[in-house]
């Protein structure tokens, strides 16, 4: 989008009295190939290129985007999102003044501004090339079935994105930003004794060509074949309510719902999560700290700025066991007069942003796994999982395992799979009486989904013993 | 629409050494008004074009997105996607669908487009979810927060096949729905919602949105896990399409091809209860989902998926049917429709006696291959064939097979304007985990 463009289209969007306006326009290319069946026979490409233009007065969104980014079309959409001032009564704030110059804290000749690199410069980040892709593929393939003679299929596919945004809002501020992101996805599927079982494992950074390294190809390929095998021995155990161990990394699942939704500031507006109104309050063990980070080089969640221009940061949502911060955007945090935590994300510029997390982890323990394990005398141990859902309201969180084992007798057992794990939010983090010194930030391809938008995360746990959840 | 810019696409993909070319072009136009405890939250309004293409060289098949229609930017965007397709391996299961199979014109006006949709006022579709927002203002003093929203969309698309397919198809719908958070027990909100659909604007019915709401959730306050155990389930008509998804995903070719499926070699097999007759029957008009021919222009037609519980066919687009020899189908549903019974819910609770009424899911998942699931659930404890007791924090376990052949009862109460008509259910016997 032509940047001489911003004053004038802001000017229209708060021309019938908005109080803050911005411009988000992308330009993204996401390129997708796949092996199966033995050959890399299938390519995606997509190009999403477009603008949103928002307009807030009194906590309340216009919002238009369009693919057209000329300047009738551009004027168009900010006109239909400052009707949303013009048709309220008078607000408790003065309307804005569109700013004549933007202040360009990202400029790609001036880094010495940004509030951290978090990115290499932008002009280095690069793709790999499709014909390299294509014969990482075909070697995997290779490797895979040479592993194990019980593998029927193996399925790959390494899809990398770049997404280049340009901000402006009425406050003169503005960042144009570079967003690479690559994730790897393998699915094997095994055949024993007339049983068929299938296993997947993903990687997904914000990495450009570097993230695709023989290390991290293996281990991935590594990770889904031995899950397809353990499947064969698995069983689904007898459920009931039970003490559950959670295993280091993915684990973070549990923070991711069981509070990280209900933390997220739109829904304390509201009044509606069973969080609200616990600022400030101990609400666990004082051994426990839970951080939402959007400064970790190469994650997922990881922003330089986020996607309504505040910069990235690291937010402590619970310091020894007493909750510090909620997750807030420009409108809730205007809202609750504080200081926006850098959590307004979109999907894209189809979207308006929401509070969203990054990446959400708790901090390291004094325990140990093993003393952890053997703390428990019937109970499961929950290693591998795939999705999972919270009712904000009720607090009541699930999470799907795909693999684990039985805990008997302080022991790990039988190996067991496919259940899915329930509890209430803020009873499951009182429960939480052990955490382990084993932090582990899991690295998966995990998209969040919240009001129909889809956004990169990342979460992370050491292993910690919850006292009871209920076990599906 | 514009069509003229699909026409040169497919001419410059050709020209750039393709063999066959599909391009779709899209169009969506959207508008979004939510209001939030009486006032506005949101306004949105957008229209999106794009293009998408399949490119056929040489025994080799790319997939390619843009929303750059500008001819300047489209000309390089297709000659790079040539190029990306040229660096795959060819697979001969890769064509396009034979020609004899294409919808030929001659098909019913399928009625499921509102023109005017785009051309009413936002102001009064605002003022229709303000409407419907207020009628619960006051009502009761354990609201929290009430959020209506009205939501539509005009579809139009374009379909250009370069071996005989040209058409297009219209579409709309609109939806007013609203949610509810009241004050509960023990610091809980509990939160449920309820909404209308229809095509035609005119057609939306105001009322029966947030009373419904209101009562929905009114009725959720005391939820908590009760006994483990074997219940007999109901499962209301508005999550009942959520559990049949996995045997819907089970019959894909995809799924068949990669040994994914708990339905391989299935066929002509009695797989579920006699009680499950279900059919996809794209050619009503007047019904969401209605099409007259599907993605690769293959032309619908009304088909039984399962009779009596047994199952009558997979879902098979061209490139399946190569890999597995097989005929082709149909890539998928387009308006599902279950064979209703004759009990309304109530009727089904009190055949029912003593169960768990399930109204929504709250996660879970189902293994593909194996069909083992577990899922969260939340309802009420149904006894006397009244609700005594909601219940919440439980899981569902079991497998796909055992859990559609112990379908006993199907009801009749489901919603018309759905894209999946499917009717409250009754199970036996299946496994609850609670407390």
């Amino acid at each position: 989008m032509n940047p001489e463009l911003f004053s004038p289209i802001l000017a229209a969007a708060l021309s019938r009295g908005g109080q803050y306006a911005d411009i988000y326009a992308e330009d993204t290319t996401v390129t997708s190939i796949e092996l199966q069946d033995g050959r890399v026979s299938q390519a995606q490409q997509a190009v999403l290129y477009g603008a949103g233009i928002r307009v807030i007065h009194d906590g309340q969104t216009g919002y238009a985007y369009t693919m057209d980014l000329s300047p009738e079309a551009l004027l168009r959409a900010a006109r239909f999102a400052g009707s949303i001032s013009g048709s309220t009564s008078v607000g408790s704030q003065q309307p804005a003044t569109p700013p004549d110059t933007f202040c360009w804290p990202a400029r790609e000749t001036d880094k010495t501004r940004l509030p951290h690199d978090l990115h290499p410069p932008l002009a280095q980040i690069s793709a790999v090339p499709s014909h390299r892709v294509r014969q990482l593929l075909l070697r995997l393939d290779e490797e895979a079935r040479q592993s194990d003679p019980r593998i029927i299929r193996v399925k790959a596919a390494l899809t990398q994105r770049i997404q280049r945004i340009q901000f402006a809002n009425s406050q003169g501020e503005a960042y144009t930003d570079q967003r690479p992101r690559t994730a790897l996805v393998v699915r094997i599927v095994m055949e024993q004794g007339g049983q068929t079982q299938m296993g997947m494992a993903t990687s997904m950074m914000q990495m450009g060509a570097e993230f695709v390294t023989h290390e991290r190809i293996q281990n991935v390929m590594s990770e889904a074949i031995s899950r397809a095998a353990f499947l064969f021995d698995a069983v689904q155990p007898q459920g009931g309510e039970m003490p559950v161990v959670m295993a280091a990394g993915g684990s973070g699942i549990l923070l991711h719902e069981a509070i990280g939704h209900a933390f997220e500031a739109d829904f304390i507006r509201q009044g509606t999560s069973i969080f609200t109104g616990q600022l400030g309050r101990q609400i666990c063990s004082p051994e426990i700290t839970i951080v939402d980070d959007g400064t970790q080089p190469g994650d997922a969640g990881m922003l330089r700025w986020d996607d309504e221009g505040v910069p990235g940061q690291r937010t402590t949502l619970v310091r020894e066991g007493r909750l510090e911060s909620f997750l807030y955007d420009r409108i809730s945090a205007e809202h609750f007069h504080v200081k926006p935590t850098g959590n307004g994300r979109r999907e894209s510029f189809r979207y308006v942003p929401q509070p969203r997390m990054r990446s959400t982890y708790m901090l390291a323990g004094q325990a140990t796994e093993e003393d952890i394990i053997r703390s428990v005398r019937r109970g499961i141990y929950a290693q591998v999982f795939t999705n999972g859902q919270v009712q904000i309201g009720a607090g009541d969180f699930t999470f799907y395992m795909k693999q684990g084992y039985l805990i008997e007798d302080g022991h790990l057992t039988r190996p067991i799979r496919d259940v899915n794990i329930i509890g209430n939010g803020p009873q499951a983090l009182r429960d939480i009486s052990m955490v382990a010194d084993n932090l582990l930030i899991d690295h998966s391809a995990s998209m969040c989904g919240k009001g129909g938008q889809s956004v990169p995360v990342s979460q992370g746990l050491p292993t910690v013993l919850i006292n009871k959840l209920i076990v599906g | 629409m514009k069509t003229e810019i699909a026409d040169r696409a497919l001419e410059m993909a050709l020209r750039c050494g393709c063999q066959d070319v599909k391009v779709v072009l899209m169009q969506n136009q959207e508008t979004t008004i939510q209001i939030q405890n009486g006032r506005t939250e949101r306004m949105q309004q957008a229209t999106a074009t794009s293009l998408a293409f399949n490119l056929f060289i040489e025994g080799r098949d790319g997939f390619f997105y843009t929303n750059k229609l500008d001819e300047q930017e489209l000309a390089p965007f297709i000659r790079q996607a040539v190029e990306t397709t040229r660096l795959l391996e060819p697979d001969d299961s890769r064509t396009l669908a034979d020609a004899s199979r294409y919808y030929r014109g001659g098909g019913p006006d399928l009625q499921n487009f509102d023109p005017e949709m785009n051309c009413i006022d936002p102001a009064e579709k605002r003022a229709l979810a303000e409407r419907n927002n207020a009628r619960l203002a006051g009502r009761d003093k354990r609201i929290i927060s009430t959020e209506t929203q009205y939501r539509d969309r005009q579809h139009e698309a374009y379909y250009l096949i370069s071996n005989g397919f040209r058409g297009s198809e219209q579409s709309s719908y609109c939806m007013l729905s609203t949610i509810v958070t009241v004050e509960g027990q023990d610091g809980q909100h509990p939160m449920d919602g309820w909404g209308n659909t229809r095509i035609f604007y005119h057609d939306l019915p105001e009322e029966g949105v947030a009373e419904v709401a209101l009562e929905r959730t009114l009725r959720k306050i005391g939820q908590r896990p009760i006994c483990s155990g074997s219940y007999t389930m109901i499962l209301e008509s508005p999550v009942a399409g959520s559990l049949l998804q996995p045997l819907l995903n089970a019959m894909g070719g995809q799924a068949l091809q990669q040994r994914t499926s708990f339905l391989a070699d299935s066929l002509g097999r009695q797989v579920a209860s006699p009680q499950l007759s279900l059919v996809d029957d794209p050619l009503i008009p007047g019904t969401r989902g209605a099409s007259l021919f599907d993605y690769d222009g293959v032309a619908t037609r009304r088909r039984q998926l399962f009779e009596r519980g047994r199952l009558c066919t997979y879902f098979i687009d061209t490139p399946c049917s190569r890999k597995l020899g097989i005929p082709p189908t149909t890539q998928g549903i387009h308006h599902l429709i279950m064979e209703p019974g004759e009990h309304t819910l109530e009727g089904l609770m009190q055949q029912a006696g003593r169960a768990i009424m399930v109204t929504d899911l709250n996660g879970g998942n189902c293994d593909p291959a194996t069909g083992r699931f577990s899922y969260g659930i939340e309802g009420f404890l149904i006894e006397g064939g009244k609700i005594v007791q909601p219940v919440s924090g439980m899981n569902i376990t079991g497998d796909m097979l055992t859990l559609w052949q112990s379908l006993v009862a199907v009801g009749n109460d489901a919603d018309p304007w759905e894209t999946e008509l499917i009717p409250s259910l009754t199970f036996s016997n299946v496994s609850f985990s609670g407390i």
